[in-house]
């Protein structure tokens, strides 16, 4: 695409030229049309160009997802479970091939498309060669290739050293178990990475297939060390990686620069101190340059990763630098996952807060990324943790969304995890410092809910904000998002609501009033309804507050039948209910009965506040005997409510 | 009428079988729904629409181009469409309130269709990876389902004949 627009640029220019020349009718003989070069173009070069022009549509869900009202997802976990539930029919009509390999023998395409054809399957009876073995490891079915493996030595075919080779940096890398197929993306999205966790417990496994390949190797090349010392090294068998690399070192066995990057970042797992581990890493490259390597960008990945996660902060950031400066030198440029582990190196807990990342901003921003290691998609979610959390600086996280926006870096934000974490970033730290009408029609109403769904503590920050600047018309858009996400069960997110309802009274307009009464309703009747609240996962009944607000909320806005119905709850169920309504409310909605003139229900009112000890009781008696021509049956139950003082109180005053 | 004809009209029955080997047109009564007494059978608007309407109201329900002049397998198409309504049926049991159509571009079969909304969401979404993974092994080319859902089966109705 940028090829072609420079053709256009470049044509149009000469032409200018040419015709202003033209013009002054002062040709030179010398000029001459220069011709572009031919581009040399790949077959999805016009795909490429064409999607380059599609980006992604905030207002439409993933394209992943069907376009339909019903199938479209707008909670975080609908998301998940609808694309994880295709690729679970996937995976039935994989099983399904698998199990009837021989219905699906037929041959459509010429030539057959392997995709479509069943997976070879092999067990102790199968005829296997040699192509076999070469087959799976190309395609890295680990178990598969163990198999045959083991079949052909049986047989006592001969496999050539290279193929040994490859099987045993396979299993190596493996760590003899079967990956993920790359068939099932949606999986890899969702998997949440358990890396983190297990991030230093040994997971190699002791005395299996590739420790068996490699002692049994007739003559064990370098090769055959680098991968066995990789791989153990990478699943953290730290003693044994270290006592074969001894062992390669005595016997002058030539190791390659990935095998010393290996062993650099387990060095935190062999060394327990701060000196103890840098010497260690400091050993380890001294080794290299004697023996004559030159060090790579995985070099520098590990030595950052090592430094981020020692201790000693003031010692790790000195060190980074000059390791940083030193690749610089070597011509080695860092990539996103060095700059990600920098940033682990400088935003601790402690000690004073860096700049760093600004400059790093400075100088990643407005270019393409590609993947270059495995840590680079660690790289926006640390920005954006370390601008929220360290920097809280809006200009800056603009930076690094647009930085992941631009081009193809999008590929780089990692997993759905990931994602998320970004973006709940991102969020929380715009809605803290954003004035809140910006916040929610450039934030909001953008972002959600089709690319973020936010969790229910950043709900209720939104929401808090929302009441601190008394933007209350926001609430019932707000309100019926919470109920899309499902998290309209969650107590602390209802009070929230609730609240910024009944507080901002003086905001109040006619029309919000309304809506905020259908708010308060629907709160009632979600409780209410006793099926919707076995299915939802609402574990408490509302409080006596919260029915106090809702009857304020419906009281405000007349809705009289309602308020009864909210009314005759509290009354009904005194005991079981916990707390009691405010009395504002309690008056409010006398003063609607009276509007109403129905006695009854007022009368029922005062007897509830007397039960719950408010001493306006007798105001409101007062108010609903002065404002209601009350017969004898109710001035009767009135007095033996409040008692007959007031009343007689009253009646003079009237 | 001729002799020979009047001959057999004539003879005594025998075990005598006649066979048409021109396939039955059937013109007035294919793609044709008949008037129920109580007029309460109900059609949607491509079942309401008569086969001589076909590319005037309503279109063909396999788009392809198989039988256009220089197509290639007209009859594994055909074979192959009546093999995936099928499927489709089968799989979707009771869920397709329209005809399936059968849209054919390069390499690339997209089923369309509406269906009801009597299983979750994610129940459908699970039968679309399903129907679109298998199809694909069986007809070995890529496969996309491509669904509208509408909560009721009278949203589909035209009218009741």
């Amino acid at each position: 695409m940028m090829n072609i627009s420079k053709v256009a640029l470049r044509s149009r220019v000469s032409r200018v030229k040419l015709t202003s020349q033209l013009a002054g009718l002062a040709t030179t003989p010398d000029e001459k049309i220069e011709i572009p070069k031919r581009v040399p173009r790949g077959p999805t070069d016009i795909l490429r160009a064409l999607e380059s022009t599609v980006g992604r549509d905030p207002t439409a869900a993933h394209y992943k997802y069907h376009d339909d009202p019903y199938l479209i997802p707008l909670s975080n976990n609908g998301k998940r479970v609808f694309a994880l539930s295709q690729e679970a029919g996937r995976k039935a009509a994989h099983w399904i091939r698998r199990e009837h390999a021989d219905l699906f023998q037929h041959r459509e395409a010429d030539p057959t498309i392997e995709a479509f054809v069943p997976p070879m399957v092999f067990d102790e009876k199968s005829e296997v060669a040699v192509t076999d073995l070469q087959k799976l490891i190309k395609t890295a079915q680990v178990s598969d290739a163990v198999v045959v493996y083991k079949l052909l030595k049986e047989k006592g075919a001969e496999v050539a050293p290279e193929l040994e080779q490859g099987l045993l940096e396979l299993v190596c890398y493996q760590n003899c178990e079967d990956g993920l197929s790359d068939e099932f993306i949606e999986e890899k999205w969702f998997k949440q990475s358990q890396k983190g966790k297990e991030k230093l417990r040994k997971t190699w496994k002791d005395g299996d297939f590739a420790e068996q390949l490699f002692m049994n190797l007739p003559n064990k090349t370098p090769e055959a060390y680098c991968a066995i010392i990789q791989g153990m090294a990478k699943y953290y068998q730290v003693d044994r990686a270290v006592q074969l690399f001894e062992e390669a070192q005595q016997n002058n066995i030539p190791l390659n620069t990935n095998t010393y990057n290996s062993l650099i970042s387990a060095v935190n797992i062999m060394k327990e101190s701060f000196d103890l581990r840098w010497s260690l890493v400091a050993q380890f490259l001294n080794q290299m340059k004697d023996a004559k390597l030159k060090p790579n960008l995985g070099t520098l990945n590990a030595i950052l990763a090592a430094l981020s996660s020692m201790g000693n902060p003031v010692g790790a950031r000195k060190y980074a630098l000059m390791t940083l400066s030193q690749f610089r030198e070597l011509g080695i440029e860092p990539s996103l996952g060095s700059w990600s582990l920098v940033l682990n190196t400088f935003y601790k807990d402690r000690g004073p807060v860096s700049t760093i990342l600004h400059d790093i901003i400075n100088l990643v921003e407005n270019k393409e990324h590609q993947i270059r290691d495995l840590k680079d998609v660690h790289f926006f979610v640390t920005a954006m943790e370390t601008c929220r959390f360290y920097l809280n600086d809006v200009s800056l996280a603009k930076r690094i969304d647009r930085l992941l926006h631009h081009g193809e870096n999008y590929n780089l934000i990692g997993d759905s995890y990931k994602e998320s974490v970004y973006y709940r970033h991102y969020f929380a730290l715009l809605c803290a410092n954003l004035p809140i009408e910006e916040f929610m029609n450039d934030v909001y109403y953008k972002l959600i809910p089709h690319i973020y769904v936010p969790e229910p503590a950043l709900m209720a920050e939104v929401l808090n904000q929302v009441d601190v600047n008394g933007a209350i018309e926001y609430v019932p858009k707000l309100w019926s998002d919470l109920v899309i996400f499902d998290h309209a069960h969650r107590e602390n997110l209802i009070e929230m609501v609730l609240n910024s309802m009944t507080n901002n009274e003086e905001l109040l307009t006619p029309e919000l009033n309304e809506k905020f009464a259908t708010v308060g309703w629907d709160i009632f009747s979600r409780f209410d309804d006793q099926d919707s609240y076995k299915v939802s996962r609402m574990k408490v009944a509302l409080s006596g507050d919260f029915l106090g607000k809702i009857l304020l909320l419906l009281a405000r806005n007349k809705e009289f039948e309602k308020a009864c119905c909210v009314m005759e709850k509290l009354d009904r169920n005194q005991q079981s209910i916990a707390g009691v309504p405010k009395v504002e409310a309690l008056d409010k909605f006398v003063d609607l009965c009276i509007e109403e003139k129905a006695p009854s229900r007022a009368i029922a009112c005062i007897q509830y506040c007397v039960d719950c000890g408010y001493g306006e009781a007798n105001a409101m008696a007062v108010r609903l005997h002065k404002k209601l021509t009350l017969d004898e049956v109710f001035l009767d139950k009135l007095t033996k409510i409040v008692g007959d003082i007031s009343l007689a109180g009253a009646k003079d005053s009237v | 009428m001729s002799l020979p004809q009047l001959k057999n009209i004539l003879r005594a029955p025998t075990f005598y079988r006649l066979l048409s080997t021109s396939t039955a047109c059937q013109k007035s009564q294919s793609g044709r729904y008949r008037i129920t007494p109580r007029k309460d059978l109900p059609l949607t608007y491509e079942m309401a629409n008569p086969p001589h309407q076909i590319a005037h109201r309503k279109t063909w329900n396999s788009i392809n181009t198989s039988n256009l002049e220089g197509g290639l397998r007209s009859s594994e198409t055909a074979i192959e469409d009546i093999f995936i309504r099928k499927f489709m049926t089968g799989t979707w049991h009771a869920l397709f309130l329209s005809e399936i159509i059968i849209k054919r571009q390069h390499n690339i079969i997209r089923i369309a269709g509406i269906v009801r909304r009597s299983v979750s969401a994610r129940k459908m979404y699970f039968l679309i990876g399903y129907t679109e993974e298998l199809l694909s092994f069986w007809l070995q080319c890529p496969v996309k389902v491509e669904l509208q859902t509408v909560a009721d089966r009278r949203d589909v109705v035209f009218k009741y004949i």
